[in-house]
């Protein structure tokens, strides 16, 4: 009783099966390669939304305003400790605060001839190292600094950057909903049609327990089978993928270009990802194929 | 080989197809199996390749209680029992070669030796020389003869035919019924169901008589009774 003997037969019998009935495989493969298609579709808007929101989030400058009382060697204590940790650090005395209003007031500026003094505190400008641009970071980041004696104030756009993390998080939910409802509609078609198949070949499934195959023996050439569909539905979806991306591929450069996605659009398609959706594609049709013959041999 | 005990099927809503049903059939003999339509041969046979299982009773098959059997052993038991049916059961797309292979494709059985054993055992039910046909373009009869050869290519213990002459013309009828005679002078128990008498007559073997599911009438027992009465 060989192993190799077996694996030979299940080959054989599940070719003979998509030579036998190749209507019911190809709408198999077509119905996986449309929803592989769909889900590399977003994979990679998703891939794009995130560097999308992690450039915004590189716009965003902190300001972390000082109290007036701070002494020098504690101001530069912190700074000398922000850029310990990868941060761009500027530091705004309050002369410089004043006419940088100035300049940016204008002709309004008048206003200001009265003010005897230095009416505005010392302030730290910040620029996050690219590991620390996240929304959470930035938030992490305001939260320890709002809490030191030296600090009056963290600003970093709060609204902004918190619209930012709530669309970051809606369009993940979303992304996850549609995921799972691709998933389970691709199990149930691919199911339904395997079940065509093996309905075709109820006979030869009959005989095969009637001459002492077990359930195993039935199932594994079916399994092929749906291997077979799901990786050719994975090769199709990717072939797909590749050629839009080529149509594709320019207009993002072109419409995000100025958020400078690291390693431009191709960045977000690579040998993990292809890897990702061929492994998708052979999971998804061995679950449909393994609930299909199941149900065959319960019937 | 084969031993019923007190064997009760029914099913749900309908009178039952076997009532009490008491019968032994020892290791390589030749049994008939016959009775009217309806009589309840083809669930008798049914019961004991574990098609069915009964209502009530105990049924041994080489010892084995099958009538307790749990379904993951059913396809180990039937690797010992070669079924022959009147509907021949044969894979048209597949040659003969193939649908004898069958068989051997189950147990695991490399190609090569599994080649060897399908053309002896076609030599053996004479159809070495159609092994690359496909099965529509044989006769009835040969048809029957692949499908004996597909029973026994694995050596079973026990041959078990539902109506194998059914579909056949008289010729063809005694050649296969021959043929099964062959087999088990080869050591194989054979147990045919049929409702045709000439055959009864003709091969004076012993005779299971079954009417409404109950039997009623066993050559076995008779011989029994007049060697003792």
């Amino acid at each position: 009783m060989g192993a190799a003997a077996k694996a030979e037969v299940f080959w054989r019998s599940a070719l003979q099966g998509v030579r036998h009935q190749p209507f019911p495989h190809a709408v198999a493969v077509l119905t996986l390669a449309i929803s592989l298609f769909a889900l590399g579709l977003g994979r990679a808007a998703s891939g794009l939304v995130d560097h999308l929101l992690s450039s915004l989030g590189n716009e965003v400058q902190l300001t972390v305003w000082l109290r007036p009382e701070a002494p020098p060697a504690v101001v530069d204590a912190l700074t000398a400790s922000l850029r310990s940790r990868g941060f761009a650090v500027g530091l705004v005395t309050p002369r410089a605060a004043l006419e940088r209003l100035v300049r940016e007031l204008g002709p309004s500026a008048e206003a200001l001839r009265g003010v005897a003094g230095e009416p505005l505190p010392p302030s730290l400008e910040l620029k996050a190292p690219p590991a620390l641009r996240s929304v959470e970071s930035l938030r992490r980041l305001a939260t320890e600094l709002g809490g030191r004696p030296e600090v009056s104030a963290v600003d970093y756009g709060e609204e902004a950057v918190e619209r930012l993390s709530a669309l970051s998080r809606g369009l993940r939910w979303g992304g996850l909903f549609i995921f799972a409802v691709l998933l389970g509609a691709t199990v149930a078609v691919v199911s339904a049609t395997l079940q065509l198949a093996i309905y075709a070949r109820r006979e030869e499934v009959e005989i095969q327990k009637l001459v002492g195959a077990t359930d195993r023996f039935v199932r594994a050439p079916f399994l092929i089978e749906g291997l077979l569909q799901g990786v050719s539905g994975a090769v199709l979806a990717l072939a797909a993928l590749a050629v839009l991306r080529r149509w594709i591929d320019p207009q993002v450069e072109s419409l995000f270009g100025f958020l400078q996605v690291p390693g431009g659009a191709a960045a977000l398609w690579g040998g993990a990802q292809t890897l990702e959706l061929l492994g998708m594609g052979a999971v998804l049709g061995l679950v449909g194929s393994f609930l299909a013959v199941s149900r065959a041999l319960r019937a | 080989m084969i031993q019923m005990f007190h064997v009760t099927k029914a099913y749900p809503g309908d009178p039952p197809v076997l009532t009490d049903v008491n019968i032994t059939v020892d290791k390589g003999e030749f049994v008939f199996l016959t009775g009217p339509s309806g009589a309840g041969k083809t669930t008798l046979l049914k019961l004991v390749f574990c098609a069915e299982q009964p209502t009530r009773g105990q049924i041994l098959v080489g010892g084995r209680n099958v009538a307790r059997i749990r379904d993951a052993s059913i396809p180990y038991l039937r690797r010992n029992i070669g079924v022959v049916f009147q509907d021949f059961k044969l894979l048209p797309h597949r040659t003969v070669l193939d649908n004898v292979a069958f068989t051997l494709d189950v147990l695991g059985t490399p190609r090569s030796e599994s080649r060897e054993r399908v053309l002896r055992m076609l030599k053996l039910v004479g159809l070495q020389h159609k092994a690359e046909s496909l099965p529509l373009k044989l006769s009835g009869g040969e048809q029957q003869r692949v499908v004996i050869a597909r029973a026994l290519v694995n050596d079973p213990t026990i041959l078990l035919a539902d109506e194998p002459t059914g579909n056949l013309d008289p010729a063809l009828t005694v050649e296969i019924l021959d043929l099964l005679c062959e087999v088990n002078v080869r050591g194989t128990t054979v147990v045919v169901a049929t409702h045709d008498a000439s055959l009864l007559e003709r091969y004076q073997k012993r005779v299971i008589r079954l009417e409404r599911g109950r039997v009623v009438g066993d050559t076995a027992l008779l011989k029994t009774a007049r060697r003792t009465g």
